[in-house]
């Protein structure tokens, strides 16, 4: 037998499934410790498998709807190897008011072969809300931002849950990281210029109890600071979190002791003057970049087609307009047309 | 006493009763499936007659309440029934229902596999009826319109591989000398191995565009189609299972019976992935504040 016959056989097949399937098993315990190899490597046989029996077996190549099934098969494994090399994604923590900017992101991963263009993407936080249930289970997430709308203005649109923004290709998600940021002014003794800045503090509310960050001005000391939130959070009630209706009182350590401001106060510390401007929020996005999802997807579907084609012209009308049993008598022969025939010469 | 007190008590409400009556269609349905087998086995019949109408009127009659159960449910709480075990057994018991009803009507052959296929309704009958109907919030993430495609096709798949699983277990159950004569009476096991394998490649066509509609649903939910997460792994196994289970049959002369064995196995693990996997799963479609 040549090379390319055993290659295709349908034994490799069989050994090929068993052998990704082990591999899958082996990955779901252990994704970090076991090498993704181990998935690769059945893949590639199986690849090399079905190469070899599309160009050997007529049994596929002849057949188109399930040449193309198979065939997509193929090029899905092919697509999700470049999105993985060309994939994109990352975290972003935005204020209400902030535009978006490539500085910003954080956790970045990207494939060797990214080349997309995040810095061309445009786009201004503004406010959010989101529901919770009784019990503090999340709801919808409705985040607005302000696009350009392609001549010279700005539309509005809300994103969330399963509703990404997408721009230039990148996809927003809005996460259940999100919060409060008290804006701090800090003016330092001398004279220098003021310096405005915000706090992100931790989710909320997740640690609604742990609203607590440090800030180094510059030139100034590292600040201490608490945010005591009102946003009207009852855990056992329906409830909507809304920055624009929450207040907040921040505390803040001095030699002295301990502060509290409301907005617009200001507390004299070593080496300035710190205000508290305003209470506002910031919202947390995973960016996400695939240029192969379009192509997966309509892959994905063109094969599912063409094995359906295969199976209607196989099994096909004849079988689906099964007749009337009590015409022939014998029940099960009825649409069966070959399979019956056999067994009956049989018999 | 008290306990069928307290049983009752958690489960006043409007669904209920609909839920108990469908199920008791299906016990109907079961009943008269197995004495049809009895009939049929006996010669007491022609075959063709053998209480197949009042099957499926029982059966139709079941899933017509458990569409009532299911509305009224989804008026009480305004949601519909796709997010806790309670309302996943509660619909799969109509889907597979509905489902086995169309083919029975349509495919005669498949008839004698009532006797296998509504016990393993029972199966999810008894489960839920072990349960409380409590309500939990809807998800953010489900108002999407992918869920329907999902669910839809996932409904489909799991349809079929149940026919395809009473075809099998029947081939199976005639194996056993105890049983054999009960079913000596129906189509050889060629026939129904070549029907058997038919309902799984059309469940495979079906289980692949489940995968497909949940991995849109997926990136749009939570910005990645795929990741390998529990349910995610125990679903792909499941479709490379019966895409093997096929090729093996093509690869091999695999013997009818276990040919058989392969279609319950793949039966079994996707009906592990439907309700099995958020035992083991916390962390699938949950919300985290
Ligand atoms: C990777 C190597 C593969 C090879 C060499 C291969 C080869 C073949 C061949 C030759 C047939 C036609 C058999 C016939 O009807 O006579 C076939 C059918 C089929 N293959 Fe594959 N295949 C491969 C992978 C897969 C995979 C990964 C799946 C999905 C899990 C799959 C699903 C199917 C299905 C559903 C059929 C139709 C079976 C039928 O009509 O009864 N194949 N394959």
């Amino acid at each position: 037998m040549s090379l390319g016959r055993r290659l295709a056989s349908l034994k490799l097949t069989v050994v090929g499934m068993l052998l990704l399937a082990v591999a899958v098993g082996l990955r779901y315990g252990d994704p970090d410790r076991v090498s993704v190899w181990v998935l690769v490597i059945p893949m590639a046989l199986l690849a090399l498998n079905l190469l070899a029996a599309i160009a050997t077996n007529p049994r596929i190549h002849r057949r188109g709807g399930l040449l193309a099934f198979h065939v997509s098969l193929l090029v899905l494994v092919i697509l999700a190897a470049i999105g993985r090399l060309t994939l994109y994604e990352a975290h972003v923590e935005l204020l209400e008011g902030q535009a978006f900017s490539v500085s910003q992101v954080f956790d970045v991963r990207a494939g060797p072969l990214h080349s997309g263009e995040l810095h061309r993407v445009r786009f201004v936080q503004g406010p959010w809300t989101v529901s919770y249930s009784p019990g503090l289970v999340r709801g919808p997430t409705r985040s607005t931002v302000h696009v350009p709308d392609g001549r010279g203005g700005w539309e509005s649109r809300v994103v969330g849950d399963d509703t990404p923004l997408v721009l230039e290709g990148y996809r927003f998600y809005t996460t259940f990281n999100k919060g409060f940021a008290p804006i701090l002014t800090w003016i330092p003794d001398g004279g220098g210029p003021a310096y405005t800045g915000a706090v992100h503090m931790p989710s909320y509310p997740l640690f609604d109890f742990r609203q607590v960050n440090t800030w180094t001005p510059p030139g100034g000391p590292e600040l201490r600071l608490w945010l005591h939130v009102d946003a009207g959070l009852k855990g056992d009630e329906a409830w909507v979190l809304d920055g624009r209706r929450a207040t907040a009182r921040l505390a803040v350590r001095t030699p002295e002791g301990r502060v509290e401001l409301e907005p617009g106060e200001s507390v004299r510390l070593p080496g300035g003057v710190l205000r508290y401007e305003r209470l506002s929020t910031w919202m947390g996005y995973k960016i996400f970049y695939d240029p192969t999802l379009r192509w997966l997807f309509v892959t994905s579907v063109l094969g599912v087609l063409g094995l359906a084609a295969h199976y209607w012209r196989r099994f096909g009308a004849g079988w689906m307009a099964a007749r009337d049993p009590a015409r022939s008598g014998r029940d099960w022969e009825a649409g069966l047309g070959e399979a019956a025939a056999a067994v009956r010469r049989r018999s | 006493m008290e306990a069928v007190k307290d049983w009752l008590s958690v489960r006043m409400v409007a669904e209920m009763p609909w839920l108990w009556a469908g199920l008791a269609a299906y016990a109907m349905a079961t009943w008269t499936a197995l004495e049809g087998i009895r009939l049929r086995a006996a010669g007491a019949m022609p075959a063709v007659t053998v209480r197949e109408g009042r099957v499926l009127f029982w059966l139709m009659l079941g899933v017509g309440l458990l569409t009532v159960s299911l509305a009224q449910r989804w008026v009480r709480i305004g949601h519909g029934p796709f997010v806790n075990l309670f309302e996943l057994l509660v619909s799969q018991l109509f889907s597979l229902g509905l489902v086995y009803a169309v083919v029975y009507w349509r495919f005669p052959q498949v008839r004698p596999t009532a006797v296998v296929v509504l016990p393993i309704l029972w199966i999810l009958g008894l489960w839920v009826l072990m349960l409380e109907p409590e309500a939990v919030p809807y998800p953010p993430t489900y108002y999407n319109d992918w869920l329907w495609a999902h669910v839809g096709f996932g409904k489909l798949f799991l349809g079929f591989a149940l026919v395809g699983t009473g075809l099998a277990g029947l081939i199976l159950a005639r194996a056993h000398p105890r049983l054999e004569p009960w079913l000596r009476r129906l189509p050889p096991d060629e026939v129904l191995d070549n029907l058997a394998w038919r309902f799984m490649l059309l469940a495979f066509v079906f289980d692949s565009l489940m995968l497909i509609a949940g991995a849109v649903w997926a990136q749009d939910a939570w910005g990645r189609y795929w990741s390998w997460d529990a349910l995610e792994t125990s679903s792909f196994l499941t479709w490379l299972a019966l895409g093997g289970a096929l090729h093996a049959r093509l690869a091999y002369r695999v013997p009818l019976r276990l040919g058989a064995a392969f279609i319950v196995t793949v039966f079994v693990l996707a009906f592990l992935t439907y309700f099995g996997t958020p035992f083991y799963s916390e962390a699938a479609h949950k919300g985290i504040i």
